[in-house]
């Protein structure tokens, strides 16, 4: 539905394959920085990323979490924005490891494919492992792009 | 305890805090596997609820919130927001056009 650039959501100055974090409020720190660094969020939506953490947790399994703010949050948005943090190491989140944070800010819906074919990749244990071992922002840019045949949805979809 | 008749399901609302983040994933992956349903899946912070909702899904630290703007629509939570069995539930009710409790 939306003709937004994946490129553009996600530019390669905030996909990051190497970081390190001691715990989870570390990583989400990150992960809210390199929306700063973006340009994406003025400061104070790292905060509310933290507070919303407290509220419920943003881990959605296969080792990935996609911190975000709370509503109040919304104001610090400039502009919908994702980024991309690896932490090869992983980090305890709560008791799950993550491998993958995907830092979201967004006041529209221009995120919304991207986060879509996300869903896709990690109800798919081998390409949610080829998403946490991803070493180019290359790759994980060409994962996260929805396939442009997507939409008429050819395939059945499968009962398991 | 809630019935959710399956058949008469129409609009699906899958609410989180701000609206931006889990909710839009869930809500894609319920919309595909609903697609042949002619259900629409939306999603939404909690509290831009739509009226018209027939059930909404949310997470359950969130699920207090939800039934206070719900009115009477069922609120069904979930834990996972990848494969949670309560959403399982509910998109297999609406297929088989199932009446379920929740």
């Amino acid at each position: 539905m939306s003709d937004v650039d994946p490129a553009a959501l996600l530019s390669p100055g905030a996909i990051r394959l190497a970081e390190r974090a001691a715990d989870r409020t570390e990583a989400i720190r990150l992960t809210g920085q390199a929306l700063v660094d973006c340009g994406a969020v003025e400061p104070a939506y790292v905060p509310a990323m933290l507070e919303r953490e407290e509220s419920v947790s943003t881990y959605i399994g296969e080792g990935v979490a996609i911190p975000h703010a709370t509503l109040a949050g919304k104001d610090a948005v400039l502009r919908d924005a994702l980024c991309f943090l690896r932490f090869p190491d992983g980090v305890d989140w709560a008791g799950s490891q993550v491998n993958v944070c995907i830092g979201i800010a967004a006041k529209g819906d221009g995120h919304v494919d991207i986060l879509a074919e996300l869903a896709q990749i990690l109800i798919d244990p081998e390409r949610a492992a080829a998403l946490r071992a991803a070493e180019s922002a290359e790759t994980v840019l060409a994962m996260l792009t929805p396939a442009p045949e997507e939409t008429p949805e050819p395939t059945e979809e499968g009962e398991r | 305890m809630t019935t959710i008749d399956g058949t008469t399901v129409k609009k699906l609302v899958v609410a989180c805090d701000a609206g931006m983040g889990s909710s839009v994933m869930l809500a894609s992956t319920v919309r595909k596997q609903l697609a042949k349903n002619g259900v629409t899946v939306e999603h939404t912070s909690v509290q831009e609820i739509p009226g018209d909702a027939d059930v909404i899904l949310t997470h359950a630290g969130l699920a207090e919130r939800a039934r206070g703007v719900a009115g009477g629509t069922p609120v069904v939570a979930f834990n996972l927001f990848l494969g949670d069995p309560a959403v399982t539930k509910v998109v297999t009710a609406i297929q088989k056009g199932q009446t379920i409790d929740v």
